[in-house]
């Protein structure tokens, strides 16, 4: 009785689940099949046909000896194929024989084991759409079991990833084509680069050979994959007029592609690669050219296993796709390197020229401030913006003439012919009015100006012309470095000397810097400053004019406080040449302060930006559009608003768009928030130069490619060069003609955009990616994305890079689990050259997210740094898919594999637990009692030992609606269920601070769906099995056994309590028990019935003619009339317990063993006859025998002994042996040893009845605690160990140790509390004997001190006996004692 | 339902005092074997002559009224009960004689 043919609804209808497969299964022969027809189905089968039909997940099972093929709609529409519905109901290892050797030892496995199998990825081939196809699956099998426990099949749930896997490899050759064109220099290595990479991915491209073709349109062979040089499919030239060629080159010449059959004779022995056979079939791709023919063909070998679809077509195509871009970027490499050597030859032999007639500038630059200044007088009322434009040329022409003047000046100086005329002047009105010349720009910077310059004792020489620009150029240059405080001039007479001291509040001098400030061209690094103008000779020059003068300059400093220059003058004229020496004249200043003023003000802020509405007209010159149309942003970073401004006018006149901004750090930032089409720098600028900005640039990812064109006032190769080392792409020297600057604007814009292209198609191609790309450099910091990453994970691209620990790492606090696995990931990520992982992450939004993530580590080619590139998708779906049905799949399991209500609830728990990971499960069953049943997967758990809290919480959930799931915010979630005995409030408690998402809510309600169903289906089973049980138990035999005796059951067939063999024991009416063991043919239900009715009629005639042999033919009459009875064998004795003496009488059953205390073992084969029925009506003999004093006798079935290929006799000398190393082991003991120690391999396979005694039987006494019974108790005690053969002596010391035992029983436990009991109990083994008394009273006082009359007692015990051991308790003390038996 | 045990005293033909005990002596009656050793033991003169030949079962009750007369009483015991004596150190005190 399994029940399942009671439950309607697991009737025929098993195939109705689903209405794709179901009708098909159900048209399967199955009353032919060895299965046989679905009504006869154990509920086990049943069961999984049913989750698996119902699942919408890919899953096919095998069941039974032929592991017969089922499956589900997903798994058809997935994986089956053609297969459909052939398949069904077939052997497993027919429906995929071709990948049986693959999978079978799995399933074999599974099958031996039980336990589950997990492969991830694992390729297959299988033959399913007319060829042998390339797949690929992520499977688990798990073991199915039939209704009694036994493995008898599997269930596979199965994902195909043949697409991902494919498109994975793909994607990863197409990104490593890629992977950076800087690194690609020559045609060569950017074929050579191409070629490594196709080489990696011999799944697709078994082989590949790349031609480029020749000016005569002959093609030669350059690079070749997976094929030797040499090859006949290989050859190294091919000749457009031969027609026999092994490749078509007429159709590639012109741009086709070609699909080409390898079964010419140069095809014979193609390389098999990483595949069993062969390629098949090339296609041959042109390597395209913008406008232009091929630049040659690609050849890629085709995989054999995979058909040549769309998307294998599209991988080939752009694969070549990369090798023509990389030959386009190769060429046009080669062609601006030759470009930009030309440009720096031009640039040195300008500089040259520049320099020398840099003198004749001075003519022309008149020519031009005289005109502008006479022009200026006449457009006072002319339009602004011609004003404003006249300020602009005279404000550069002052400059200009500035800095010509200031080399003249060297050069002069160096010549020696710089000409000094001293004259005596009143130095403190001469100073105090060149610094008023400051005033103005001084204060509109806010700075305090304070000039103290009180009259000298005497007047000093000076060359007033000199004079000015020292006292200019200390002024200019504090104005320049001082951003708030003062700037101060002072003059006084020190010592013979007039001192100057020119002092600032500025960004002051770092010590180390102090003596080269005097230095010519020397300027000090990153200092911040007003302006990155300037040419490094300002205050050289003043040192050189200040020697002129025969004085001395030194500057002190101190960093962010202030720069003081002191220069000292001696009065009087010793120190200065005669010749120099001229008289007082009228020395004025301010004709050349104007231009160090003018400069001094275009460093300060104002409204002087034109820059909106400098609409400039077109320059006269070559300025063409570009040729892409597009037009380019070009971004400028200059710190003169002159040069801004201008430049921005002259690129908006054509056409572009431009945005301008004042220093590098600024630029930084634009050109980082959008990147231009062209960057347009200074080099010399404030805060962040333009070779550093340049550097900066680079090492974004963002903006390493964007083209940079410096501008720098400082001519020379070496200045070229470093800015062209930096990174810049092309370098003008100022001044410029506009034309060439538009020219170059122009041709950097195209150069790039042409360069860029692969970067802009890779750019592209990663956005379009479906998955989630990411590079991270070698700590993790993730610094570039796509589009698919933004979307999936919420986080942009503005705010790369993102270092670890990335936020979307989940909660270390509220989920340390799962940012565990992260973290586990992450050292995978950084760790390993390749990998995969599976995590959970938390989306911008704070949702839960899982992502596949698979990556690679490469070689960033220009920084050698490891980089790391990757992909992820978002797999939550699956993974909840997932882990739905494998729970959904385990509890079926749990469910269907319980013995009965309680095991499956636990079962049920603990998958809950496993699935949660929690600490604990908890349900309560509200049903009639009054207290509610809990279970928990701590088995120790009571509803009185639940805390307050989670009693309330539990009862509040029982009145919750069923089925609808209850979630705290953090600590776990609770739903009702029906229970067979009433509503289940079931709490997953999870412990730490970890949320319950939606979707953990979803799937506990569905399950909880399934646990009520399937508990109901438990129950009911249960209940019919307890019943089963109940009548079972009744017919197997006596509920007491009688003092002394011990017995073993094991039915051969689970779950069945019984089987057809039986034992028994009955007490006679004369005190002598019948012993009972009997065998009767066959196991299983069948054989109980009969055995139930043999030991019920066995046992009524013992009790009426206690005869063994007298029973035995009573027994066979009866039998006789008994189906199934006939051939049963019995042992049936009469034993006397108080002697020992055994009457007996066998009907065909194996011989009792008697086991002597001395080891000696005799079978008690007398009395033996035919088994039962065989032939009533004949005598049976009967025998007696004696079990000796402390002797061990055994009855037993043949199911204890009887072992294949062996003899009954040997199995009987192993129980024999058994019983004799037990003989001095308690007999209750000894059976467990017994039975475990024969045992077979694998368990018992036929039932076992086991019956053994140990004569003489242990001796009970209860009497009361009275010293006047200590007599009878003696005389009990004397008897029981004459029975035991012991010697006198031996005997009268038990005696006397027991009767101390019992006294002390008496004064010690019953003194103060009268009518207590005591207890003797005393049982023997082969050599030894115990004893036990207990009393049932309370020593009043244990620490009283001890009665020397009692202590003597105790000392007797101790001498008498081998062992004395007191156990004090609360209910009572009980004294052992263990004493040796004397032989 | 006190032990069985029957006390007997009497004087050998030699005039020496002679408590002849019979049965089994335990806590239930072990006062009573005490009184008949209280009453037949005397401070002087040849020591008393306790006969155990017949005694079955003697425990530390018995052996406690025996112990304070140890100087003045001399034993026959059979050899059930010799080494029970000899244990308890009463065989050191006083004479035991084989019975």
């Amino acid at each position: 009785m399994t029940g399942a043919d009671t439950d309607p609804r697991t009737r025929a209808d098993v195939f109705a689940v689903d209405g794709e497969i179901g009708p098909d299964l159900a048209r399967v022969d199955w009353p032919a099949h060895p299965l046989g027809p679905p009504d006869g189905w154990p509920q086990s089968l049943r069961t999984a046909v049913r989750i698996l039909l119902s699942s919408r997940f890919p899953m096919w099972m095998a069941w039974g000896p032929e592991l017969t093929f089922f499956c589900n709609a997903a798994y058809r529409r997935d994986t089956l194929g053609r297969k459909y519905p052939w398949a069904l109901g077939r052997r497993a290892d027919e429906v995929w024989a071709e990948i049986w050797d693959d999978i079978g030892p799995r399933i074999d496995t599974v099958l031996r084991t039980g336990e589950a199998t997990w492969d991830e990825g694992l390729l297959l081939f299988l033959e399913r759409a007319g060829y042998r196809e390339e797949t690929y699956h992520t499977f688990s099998y798990s073991p199915l079991r039939d209704d009694d426990g036994t493995l008898v099949g599997m269930l596979c749930v199965v994902s195909e990833d043949t697409e991902r896997m494919i498109g994975e490899r793909r994607m990863a050759t197409l990104r490593d084509l890629g992977s950076d064109p800087s690194v690609v220099r020559t045609e060569r290595e950017t074929l050579a680069f191409a070629s490594r990479q196709l080489a990696r991915n011999q799944q697709d491209l078994p082989f590949t050979l790349t031609y480029l073709f020749g000016d005569d349109g002959d093609a030669r062979l350059v690079e070749a994959t997976g094929l030797a040089a040499g090859h006949p499919a290989a050859p190294a030239a091919l000749s457009r007029a031969d027609l026999t060629s092994v490749w078509p080159l007429r159709a590639l010449t012109e741009g086709e592609t070609v699909r080409v059959p390898l079964d010419g004779p140069a095809f014979a022995d193609l390389p098999q690669g990483v595949w069993p056979d062969p390629p098949t079939e090339a296609l041959l791709v042109p390597l395209r050219q913008q406008g232009a023919a091929p630049y040659g063909f690609l050849v890629a070998g085709l995989n054999r296993y995979r058909a040549l679809d769309d998307g294998y077509r599209g991988f080939v195509e752009l694969a070549a796709g990369h090798v023509a871009t990389g030959i386009a970027s190769a060429r046009t490499y080669q062609a601006q390197q030759r470009r930009a050597e030309e440009l720096a030859e031009l640039d040195r032999a300008k500089t040259a020229f520049f320099s020398n007639i840099s003198h004749e500038f001075r003519t022309p630059l008149t020519l031009i401030m005289g005109p502008v200044d006479e022009l200026r007088g006449r457009m006072q009322d002319a339009d602004p913006r011609i004003r404003e434009e006249l300020e602009v040329i005279r404000r550069n022409g002052l400059r200009l003439g500035r800095l010509v003047n200031s080399l003249l000046d060297f050069s002069r100086l160096e010549a020696g012919r710089m000409q000094a005329r001293f004259e005596p002047v009143d130095l403190a009105a001469v100073t105090a009015d060149l610094a008023s010349v400051f005033r103005s720009a001084i204060e509109r910077a806010g700075l305090t100006f304070e000039v103290d310059c009180p009259p000298l004792p005497g007047a000093v020489h000076i060359d007033p012309g000199m004079w000015e620009k020292v006292v200019l150029n200390l002024l200019s240059n504090a104005l320049k470095f001082t951003f708030d405080g003062s700037v101060r001039v002072e003059l006084r007479a020190e010592d013979g000397q007039a001192v100057l001291r020119v002092s600032d509040t500025g960004i002051g001098v770092a010590a180390d810097e102090i003596p080269r400030l005097f230095e010519r061209f020397h300027r000090i690094e990153n200092a911040r400053s007003r302006s990155g103008e300037g040419s490094g000779i300002g205050l050289a020059l003043v040192q050189e004019l200040v020697g002129l003068h025969g004085g001395t300059i030194t500057a002190s400093s101190t960093v962010r406080q202030g720069t003081c220059f002191t220069v000292r003058l001696p009065f009087g004229v010793a120190h200065l040449p005669a010749d120099a020496l001229a008289p007082a004249g009228t020395g004025r200043a301010a004709a050349s302060a104007e231009p160090f003023v003018q400069e001094a003000l275009r460093w300060l802020p104002g409204d002087h930006s034109d820059l909106d509405q400098g609409d400039m007209a077109p320059v006269d010159g070559p300025v063409t559009a570009l040729r892409d149309g597009a037009p380019a942003r070009v971004l400028v970073a200059d710190d003169n608003a002159d040069m801004r401004e201008y430049l921005t006018r002259l690129l908006r006149s054509a056409g572009h768009r431009v945005e301008a901004v004042a220093d590098g750090r600024a630029a930084l930032e634009a050109a980082r928030t959008r990147t231009p089409d062209l960057v347009v720098s200074d080099v010399m600028m404030p805060r962040l130069d333009g070779l550093q900005l340049v550097a900066a640039l680079r090492t974004d990812p963002r903006t390493a490619g964007t083209p940079v064109l410096l501008l720098s006032a400082r001519a020379g190769q070496e200045a070229s060069i470093e800015g062209l080392e930096a990174g810049a792409d092309d370098y003008l020297v100022k001044p410029f003609p506009a034309a060439e600057l538009l020219a170059r604007v122009r041709a950097n814009v195209e150069l790039a955009r042409l360069r860029n292209h692969h970067a802009r198609w890779r750019t592209a191609l990663v956005d379009s990616l479906q998955e989630a790309f990411f590079v991270c450099d070698e700590d993790g910091a993730v610094v570039e994305i796509n589009a698919a990453f933004t979307d999936i994970l919420g986080y942009g691209p503005e705010g790369l890079p993102y270092p670890p620990v990335q936020p979307w790492w989940p909660d270390p606090q509220a989920e340390p689990e799962a940012h565990r696995q992260v973290a586990a990931a992450f050292s995978v990520l950084i760790g390993q050259n390749q990998g995969t992982y599976t995590v959970p992450v938390t989306h911008r939004n704070g949702h839960r997210l899982w992502i596949a993530a698979s990556f690679n580590q490469v070689d960033d080619p220009d920084t050698g740094r490891r980089m790391i590139v990757g992909t992820f998708r978002d797999v939550t779906a699956e993974h909840y898919a997932v882990q739905r049905e494998t729970a959904l799949a385990g509890l079926g399991m749990r469910l269907s594999q319980a013995e009965d209500l309680p095991d499956a609830l636990h079962g049920v728990l603990d998958e809950l637990r496993k699935l949660w990971r929690a600490t604990g499960v908890v349900t309560a069953v509200f049903g009639d009692d009054p207290t509610p049943t809990v279970t928990a997967t701590d088995a120790a758990l009571r509803w009185e030992s639940l805390p307050d809290a989670r009693r309330q919480a539990l009862v509040a959930l029982r009145d919750t609606p069923l089925l609808t799931p209850v979630a705290t915010r953090t600590h776990g979630a609770g739903i009702a269920v029906e229970h067979p005995d009433g509503t289940m409030a079931l709490w997953i408690d999870l412990g730490e601070k970890r949320p319950f998402t939606e979707q953990d809510q979803t799937l506990l309600a569905l399950l909880a769906g399934h646990i009520g169903q399937g508990l109901h289906r438990v129950h009911q089973i249960d209940q019919q099995r307890e019943t089963a049980l109940a009548l079972q138990r009744a017919i197997l035999g006596p509920a007491q056994l009688p003092a002394g005796f011990a017995v073993r059951y094991s039915p051969a067939t689970l779950p069945l309590k019984v089987g057809g063999d039986w034992y028994d024991t009955v007490g006679l009416p004369d005190g002598r028990i019948g012993i009972v063991v009997g065998d009767c043919v066959g196991h299983g239900l069948r054989a109980a019935t009969v055995m139930g009715q043999l030991r019920s009629a066995c046992r009524a005639l013992l009790l009426q003619d206690a005869s063994p042999g007298q029973t035995l033919m009573a027994l066979d009459r009866f039998a006789a009339l008994l189906p199934g009875a006939s051939c049963a064998t019995v042992f049936c004795g009469v034993l006397d317990p108080a002697t020992g003496r055994l009457r007996y009488s066998s009907a065909g059953h194996p011989p009792a063993i008697v086991v002597h205390p001395d080891g000696t073992s005799q079978l008690l084969e007398q009395g033996r006859s035919r088994p039962l029925a065989v032939r009533p009506g004949l005598e049976r003999p009967e025998a007696e025998t004696a079990v000796p004093a402390r002797a061990t006798l055994m009855l037993y079935t043949d199911g204890l002994v009887e072992r294949r290929r062996q003899p009954l006799t040997v199995g009987i000398a192993h129980a024999t042996a058994a019983i004799r190393r037990g003989r001095g082991t308690p007999v209750e003991d000894l059976a467990t040893e017994v039975m475990d120690q024969l045992t077979p391999e694998g368990g018992y396979d036929d039932d076992v009845a086991v019956l053994l005694y140990r004569h003489p039987g242990p001796l009970e006494l209860d009497f009361p605690a009275e010293s006047s019974r200590l007599a009878e108790v003696r005389t009990a005690l004397r008897g029981w160990l004459d029975r035991c053969g012991l010697a006198p002596a031996n005997a009268y010391n038990v005696l006397v140790a027991a009767g101390e035992a019992c006294a002390n029983a008496i004064e010690h436990g019953h003194r103060d509390s009268p009518g207590g009991r005591i207890r003797l109990r005393a049982a023997a083994t082969a050599d030894a004997l115990r004893l036990s008394v207990t009393d049932t009273g309370h020593w009043r006082d244990q620490a009283r001190p001890a009665d020397p009359h009692r202590g003597r007692g105790l000392v007797l015990m101790r001498a008498l006996m081998d062992s004395i051991t007191v156990t004090p308790g609360a209910t009572g003390t009980t004294v052992d004692m263990q004493a040796r038996i004397i032989r | 339902m006190s032990t069985a045990l029957t006390l007997t005293t009497g004087s050998r033909p030699d005039g020496s005092r002679v408590l002849t005990v019979v049965g089994e002596i335990d806590m239930s009656n072990a006062a009573s074997f005490a009184d008949a050793l209280n009453d037949a033991v005397r401070p002087d003169g040849e020591p008393l002559v306790v006969d155990l030949t017949g005694v079955e079962y003697l425990d530390s009750a018995g052996l406690a009224a025996l112990f304070p007369h140890a100087e003045r009483i001399a034993l026959i015991a059979g050899p059930l009960l010799e080494p029970l004596l000899t244990i308890s150190g009463l065989a050191d005190l006083t004479t035991v004689k084989s019975g």
